[in-house]
């Protein structure tokens, strides 16, 4: 999260559009770096026992980040995707550090106001998460058990 | 006459509705499966949750044969498509019998399955057809299903008939258990009276005979002879058949040279290699590592002499391979050829050592090593691989390689920031070219001919089916699950199962050291799990267990699991049980002579962690043999004539326990010497401790004998055999 207008955008409550269960309460309207018209909603946090992966990582056309489908749980279609690792260019450019997208044709939204009820919801006002280092691959662990 | 009328009918859409259902989530409603509108991501059933039971109940119009099933999909690929399911049905809803267990592909095209609608050719109807999911592609998700379409013979010119034979086959079973119950509690007049007016045969005239020699007339002489006669014409086969198998673990102390000391036989090591040449019987073991550093020497065992010959203390000083661990090897038994790729480096060996992947090749006939590759990535091979497989086709004389982590050099000093590790891929060594070839680079797609690569896997090469088998391993963090074959001559993957937390229980668990082996006349893939390699389970419940892979009925069975922990001190008894559990360890198959052998290993004790081990075990998998169960069924009947002694003739008895009896024990088996040792106190037991439940009213000893003429019935098979079940047993409180 680093540069302040990301701060301004109002955070979103996401919903599966096809059974409308809560996906997630912490979206933020984005659009794709790869290809700016296309808009969608992203977060931060993985969504907490409400999607899961379906099938394998798989790339795109338009970038080399490694991405993997996400499904409502509730009724098992894909509502966006998970970026598994990102590219150099994607990593390098302007972007709101967030790796779980909702397809924006796959979910309806809801602005969240503040705790007085009479304003929106900002993400400035969200509290920082704390910084989650990518697991060390421990090679050591592997190596342990072949002799 | 059912059948003939059958040929000539057509197989219709049978109308049915929605019965009952386990559960629905949302608006996925269960009438939903009537309607197919593959486009319409609505249009479907869904489970509220995927905990079991879930299922739908469907009635039919009428009642009918039914013949085919017929499910309907989604336009895309959809995570709650059913993996797994099963479909039964019967006339009503308590009474339903198994049709079918399948699964769906997880596409968009209908998929149709015959369901049984027979019970040995004579067709039976259905009103009540019952879908059962139990796993579905996606396995945190819910279940759904799209469409269903039912195909059968309504016509009742044919249902009806079927019906008929349905009533009339549970009547002629009420029959049957009428006339057991009769026999049972002597009520002989009842029982001739119901078989003379129904001509209900309730078993076999050979039962019928044992009955009468057995219960009736008390000669127990004349019914040993009639099991012997039935052992010999092998009416027990079909028992033995359908038992388990039983593990027999057999320490092996080899013969020692004269004078050699303690170097007759191979040294604690742990991630050494060994191969079997089945056709001589023998097994060559190399290399490992011995808790301190990398091992060279070279050994063979021969079973029938039950000695080590040392090959070579140092392989290195004859052209052969310097000292290595964590390297795969494999036989030609048909050129009498082993093969040896890849080895474990230490990191801080590593970035000094060049990180070549040599090959290398021995010939026993001529004991002469070649040198087949200096580097096989520059061969267009794998690289410097470790925790790799590798396998032998002898008929092509190709040797198939796949998996294990490619070892690498880091400039930089701060290991812990290093790159992704890398996987090898599936590649293919054309012997007599000298030439390799990638087959399958690795992949985390889904693609239908994407396999994973990984270390720790279990790869098996079927010789006559010509299919390299896969499963398990580990891919950095993470535990994999799947199975896989793999068609050499046709270049294609089949996956067998996409391994989900839902098959726990019935699978061997990864993430426990597993070896395998193979045997290709039996079709059975055997794996022995080791360790686990989760230190915090570790110490609770550190276990061994075996399992079998049938092939051909894709399933799996537990043939022991051991639970108890490994004590500081182990009794020698225990010891000699079998091996204690352990990773990098060694285990190969005489398929000839059904014979398993396992070597070394390291036993994972963390206040030890440079001890190895050296053992040598042999494995015999044992199901009873004839002669086994004649015996059996000798000291049944020896047993039950010295209790029935006992209660007359104490003495006579006791002379008959110590004569007679005693020859049908086997006094070497603990267990069995343990039994014969507390029958004597049914000498001094009074009547009434005998008193079986359920026959109060019969005279004591009538009882006791049925009770012996249900348990010989057992041996023989079903379609002799009265009825299983009780009358009594249908009564509930």
């Amino acid at each position: 999260m680093s540069t302040s207008s990301f701060k301004n955008k109002c955070v979103t409550q996401v919903y599966c559009i096809y059974c409308d269960s809560l996906l997630c309460t912490r979206g933020m309207k984005a659009v794709l770096l790869a290809d700016t018209d296309i808009e969608l909603f992203s977060t931060d946090i993985p969504p907490n026992r409400t999607v899961d992966f379906v099938a394998s990582c798989y790339a795109t056309e338009s970038c080399q980040c490694k991405l993997r489908d996400i499904a409502c749980l509730k009724c098992g279609n894909v509502v966006g995707y998970h970026v598994v690792a990102p590219c150099k260019p994607c990593l390098m450019s302007c972007n709101n550090g967030h790796f779980w997208m909702f397809n924006s044709d796959a979910v309806s939204t809801v602005n969240r106001l503040d705790p007085s009820g009479l304003n929106l919801l900002l993400w400035g006002d969200l509290p920082e998460l704390d910084d989650q280092e990518d697991e060390n691959l421990d090679s050591q662990s592997e190596e342990e058990f072949i002799r | 006459m059912c059948d003939k009328m059958a040929a000539g009918t057509e197989n219709r859409v049978l109308s049915y509705s929605v019965f009952k259902w386990s559960s629905y989530s949302s608006t996925y409603l269960p009438e939903n499966i009537l309607v197919d509108k593959p486009n319409d991501q609505s249009s479907r059933w869904s489970s509220e949750s995927n905990y079991p039971p879930q299922y739908l109940i469907l009635k039919l119009e009428r009642p009918a044969i039914v013949q085919s099933i017929t499910f309907g999909k989604y336009e895309k690929t959809h995570v709650c498509n059913l993996k797994k399911f099963k479909v039964f049905g019967g006339m009503s809803e308590e009474n339903m019998t198994e049709l079918l267990s399948s699964g769906l592909k997880n596409d968009y095209n209908k998929e149709t399955f015959t369901l049984k609608h027979k019970i040995e050719e004579q067709m039976f109807p259905c009103r009540f057809v019952k879908i059962v999911p139990l796993m579905s592609w996606g396995p945190s998700f819910n279940f759904s299903i799209w469409y269903i379409e039912l195909h059968g013979i309504e016509e009742p010119e044919v249902v009806q008939p079927c019906l008929n034979w349905y009533s009339k086959y549970r009547e002629q079973e009420a029959i049957r258990l009428c006339l057991k119950h009769f026999r049972q509690h002597n009520y002989t007049e009842a029982f001739e009276s119901l078989q003379k007016k129904t001509r209900v045969a309730l078993e076999h005239a050979l039962l019928t005979e044992l009955h009468d020699r057995l219960v009736l007339r008390g000669d127990f002489q004349a019914c040993e002879e009639l099991i012997d006669k039935a052992v010999r014409d092998g009416l027990f086969n079909q028992y033995i058949s359908q038992q388990e198998y039983k593990p027999r673990w057999s320490q092996i102390i080899p013969k020692s040279n004269k004078g050699d000391g303690d170097d007759n036989r191979p040294g604690m090591r742990g991630g050494h290699q060994m191969v079997i040449d089945v056709q001589t019987e023998t097994v060559y073991l190399f290399g490992g590592w011995d808790g301190t550093q990398d091992l060279a020497d070279f050994w063979a065992y021969s079973v029938t002499e039950n000695q080590w010959i040392c090959i070579s203390r140092d392989t290195e000083k004859e052209s052969g391979p310097s000292a290595r661990s964590c390297h795969k090897m494999c036989i030609d038994s048909q050129r009498r050829q082993i093969y040896t790729l890849g080895r474990y480096l230490d990191s801080s060996v590593r970035n000094s050592q060049s990180l070549k992947s040599d090959f290398y090749r021995y010939d026993i006939d001529t004991n002469s090593w070649t040198l087949l590759s200096e580097d096989t990535a520059a061969d267009g091979g794998p690289k410097l691989v470790f925790d790799h497989q590798m396998c032998m086709d002898s008929e092509k004389h190709m040797i198939y390689a796949f998996g294990g982590r490619i070892l690498t050099c880091n400039g930089a000093a701060d290991d812990s920031r290093g790159s992704e590790p890398q996987f090898s891929g599936l590649y293919a060594y054309d012997c007599a070219a000298g030439t390799w070839r990638l087959l399958r680079e690795d992949s985390c797609n889904a693609g239908p001919e994407d396999i994973q690569s990984r270390i720790g896997h279990c790869m098996l090469f079927h010789s006559r089916n010509r299919c390299l088998y896969v499963f398990g391993g580990q891919r950095s963090k993470t535990y994999l699950n799947d199975f896989f074959s793999y068609d050499v001559d046709g270049d294609h993957v089949e996956i067998i199962s996409d391994g989900t937390k839902k098959d726990s229980g019935m699978v061997p668990m990864t993430g426990f050291t597993q070896r395998a082996t193979i045997d290709p006349e039996l079709s059975e893939i055997h794996v022995l799990s080791g360790l686990s390699k989760d230190k915090d389970k570790r110490e609770e419940n550190v276990r061994n267990s075996f399992w079998i892979y049938d092939i051909v009925r894709n399933s799996w069975s537990c043939v022991y699991k051991n639970d108890q922990a490994v004590k500081e001190n182990p009794t020698k008894a225990l010891q000699e049980e079998e091996p204690c559990p352990r990773f990098a360890h060694q285990l190969v198959y005489d398929e000839l002579h059904k014979v398993h052998y396992l070597f070394g290993g390291n036993p994972g004790k963390s206040c030890s962690p440079k001890m190895r081990l050296d053992d040598f075990w042999s494995l015999k998998l044992c199901r009873p043999s004839k002669e086994y169960l004649l015996r059996h069924c000798r000291y049944l009947i020896r047993k039950y004539r010295f209790e029935e002694k006992a209660q007359t003739e104490p003495l006579s008895a006791l002379k008959y326990l110590q004569n007679d009896l005693s020859l049908t024990v086997d006094h070497s088996d603990p267990d069995e010497t343990k039994e014969f040792q507390l029958l004597p106190s049914a000498l001094f037991k009074s009547r009434s401790d005998f008193i079986p439940l359920g026959f109060s009213d019969v005279d004591q000893t009538y009882a006791q004998r049925t009770q012996l003429f249900d348990t010989l019935v057992n041996f023989f098979p079903d379609s002799m055999t009265p009825p299983k079940g009780n009358l009594v047993d249908l009564i509930t409180l």
